[in-house]
């Protein structure tokens, strides 16, 4: 499985690659925060942060679709973000997620195949610019076949077929932050996937929310996924100090 | 409300605050006051004299505007959305790949007639309206609709992506089929005995084993336009259930290849004029997440684990709100929408989303279902009764 990695970029704050290992896509993120915004976009809200998404398709200008998941991210993140820490009010925090490759998106696909990946991507680079973060999460897609299988992480074409997409992101306390899911169902059937995904993402052994990391086992769950690329990230960055010992 | 301000010691009249005032001023507590019952036995009733699960009056007028071929006024309390769709032609000559992306096999009448079942035909359906666009929906917010939303400013990221929204929604329901969209012409048959004209050649039965596929010439490409005229929050059930009527509403004319002209002709005889035959009849609810406490977004110390939270029934921190108008939306970051649709009673879920928060859980979720199917029973009623 490829690892993310963290802090590629020199320009901006923070930034993160998430390559998707079953669906192909490969998202680079950057995040700046907090910077001041250049118009006063703030005036809503000027207690908090200002969390800004802008979604870059690899080989077009963003258009609609890119519009209404830029949307859903800001929700979620700007849920997340601690947007009245210290020297965090009426200033913004800017990601920007570019996707780097993949199947490419046409007028009127439905955006949660790439959904996952994005969020990931987003969230490994605010911890590599160390925004203040409530909590974490991971995100998964789910597909129903026509047989009634659920199908973890389809791929685009296989996305497809399925009569049912459904997207999930929990939270490193178990909360489902987003949900987003299309296609013919009914609610036994997303009550189904919603335990998958909450297997899937925490992992099975411990239902407390905090993920152990014993070897080999976390790395089934997603959040220990991305435990894993920020703690190879911070065993790298302070190796200097591991050799002074 | 107006008289907590002025409690304990008495006050000259002129400083007590009317309620609009405090609405103003201080938002969040007036809707929390309003949302919290006086005892634990009453239900919560909102600011604008709803129940919690209730939703607003309702009404819908089709056949508004003379010049679209179906369109649709749908007013949800103070929301109301015009759309109108407008049909116009596509020439299989213009769509540069049609040679190459319809294997000319797939077209065959035989196949279409019998042989295909409803699922393979689902599946070619979809593929030609999203490949070919034949569904343009747009949505226009800056009508002055609200105070926020500056008239004649480029669509706002609410606009564009209610728009796409509509457009993906309208693509997973397969709401509607390719098949009446499709202009047909079944050539004549020079070789057989029997010469028929270019008119008669539409008919299908008459097709002889050795004779000319019949094939497509034209597509009607439906632009789907919807207005916000009245924006009081609920933008996105309002312009969907616009939509909906709209379409239910729209009559295409009975169109047809002329050979000699080498064009398309339509008739203008308005009996002959078709209307579309939807599958199925999804209906939006949305749904908002009001908090109690304004700041438990922000303090990471305290926001406790899932299970935590389950337990702890004590005070209610949450209120989830049908149908929000614009004051509570403004208050609210939480949002839920559920599309449903019902088959021989048999409630299915088209679509359903949650973001913006954690307080909505999969038990909120199944009841948000319930109150979506019962809002569907009363739409259907007021779409058909127009």
């Amino acid at each position: 499985m490829v690892s993310p990695i963290l802090s590629q970029l020199n320009r901006p704050d923070g930034s993160a690659a998430y390559k998707c290992p079953a669906t192909g896509y490969n998202i680079l993120g950057a995040v700046n925060g907090p910077v001041e915004l250049p118009a006063r976009r703030d005036a809503l809200k000027p207690e908090e942060a200002t969390v800004e998404v802008f979604v870059k398709p690899g080989t077009t200008t963003a258009g609609v679709a890119e519009r209404y998941v830029e949307g859903i991210l800001r929700s979620v993140l700007g849920k997340v973000v601690l947007g009245r820490e210290k020297g965090f009010p009426r200033r913004g925090v800017i990601i920007t997620l570019a996707i780097a490759g993949g199947e490419n998106m046409d007028r009127g696909d439905s955006y949660l195949t790439i959904l996952p990946s994005l969020l990931h991507a987003a969230l490994l680079s605010m911890i590599s610019a160390s925004v203040p973060l409530s909590m974490t999460f991971s995100a998964a897609l789910f597909g129903v076949t026509k047989t009634g299988d659920i199908v973890r992480d389809p791929s685009p074409t296989a996305a497809k077929a399925s009569v049912s997409l459904h997207v999930f992101a929990i939270s490193s306390k178990g909360h489902l932050l987003l949900n987003e899911s299309e296609g013919r169902f009914d609610f036994d059937t997303w009550e189904l996937v919603h335990q998958r995904a909450l297997s899937v993402c925490q992992g099975t052994a411990s239902a407390d929310g905090d993920v152990t990391m014993g070897e080999g086992a976390a790395s089934a769950s997603l959040h220990g996924l991305i435990r894993e690329a920020v703690e190879d990230q911070i065993y790298s960055d302070y190796a200097y100090k591991l050799d002074s010992i | 409300m107006a008289s907590s301000a002025t409690t304990g010691n008495p006050m000259p009249p002129s400083l007590s605050m009317p309620p609009s005032q405090f609405a103003r001023l201080q938002p969040h507590a007036y809707l929390r006051a309003h949302l919290s019952p006086p005892s634990s036995d009453q239900p919560s009733v909102r600011a604008n004299g709803r129940a919690t699960s209730q939703f607003r009056v309702t009404s819908v007028n089709t056949g508004s505007l003379t010049h679209a071929n179906g369109s649709a006024v749908v007013r949800i309390g103070d929301t109301t959305a015009v759309c109108g769709v407008r049909a116009e032609l596509l020439h299989t000559s213009d769509i540069s790949s049609w040679g190459v992306s319809q294997a000319p096999s797939k077209q065959n009448p035989t196949n279409t007639n019998e042989a295909k079942d409803s699922k393979s035909e689902d599946e070619d359906d979809q593929g030609q309206i999203q490949d070919l666009n034949l569904l343009v929906p747009n949505l226009s917010l800056s009508t002055g609709c609200a105070p926020g939303l500056t008239p004649g400013a480029p669509p706002s990221a609410l606009a564009q992506s209610l728009s796409h929204q509509i457009l993906s929604l309208l693509h997973t329901t397969n709401l509607v089929r390719a098949d009446d969209l499709r202009i047909w012409y079944q050539p004549p048959n020079f070789d057989s005995e029997e010469f028929h004209n270019p008119g008669e050649g539409m008919e299908v039965d008459t097709e002889q084993s050795g004779g000319p596929e019949r094939e497509i010439k034209a597509f009607w490409v439906l632009y789907i336009d919807i207005m916000i005229l009245s924006m009081a929050g609920n933008a996105f059930d309002a312009a969907w259930a616009s939509v909906l009527a709209a379409l239910r509403d729209t009559k295409l004319p009975n169109a047809w290849w002329d050979d000699d002209n080498e064009t398309i002709l339509c008739s203008d005889d308005f009996a002959e004029a078709h209307r579309l035959t939807l599958r199925g009849l999804p209906i939006a609810s949305s749904f908002c997440c009001f908090e109690g406490d304004a700041a438990a977004g922000w303090r990471a110390n305290v926001i406790p684990d899932a299970e935590e939270q389950k337990k702890k029934k004590g005070s209610q921190q949450k209120w989830i709100l049908a149908d929000p108008d614009g004051y509570e939306e403004g208050l609210t970051q939480e949002r839920a929408c559920v599309v449903v649709d019902k088959e021989n009673g048999k409630t299915i879920i088209v679509k359903m989303e949650k973001h913006g928060g954690w307080n909505v859980d999969s038990d909120d979720l199944r009841k948000l279902v319930d109150v979506s199917s019962q809002r569907w029973d009363d739409l259907k009623q007021a779409l058909e009764q127009c």
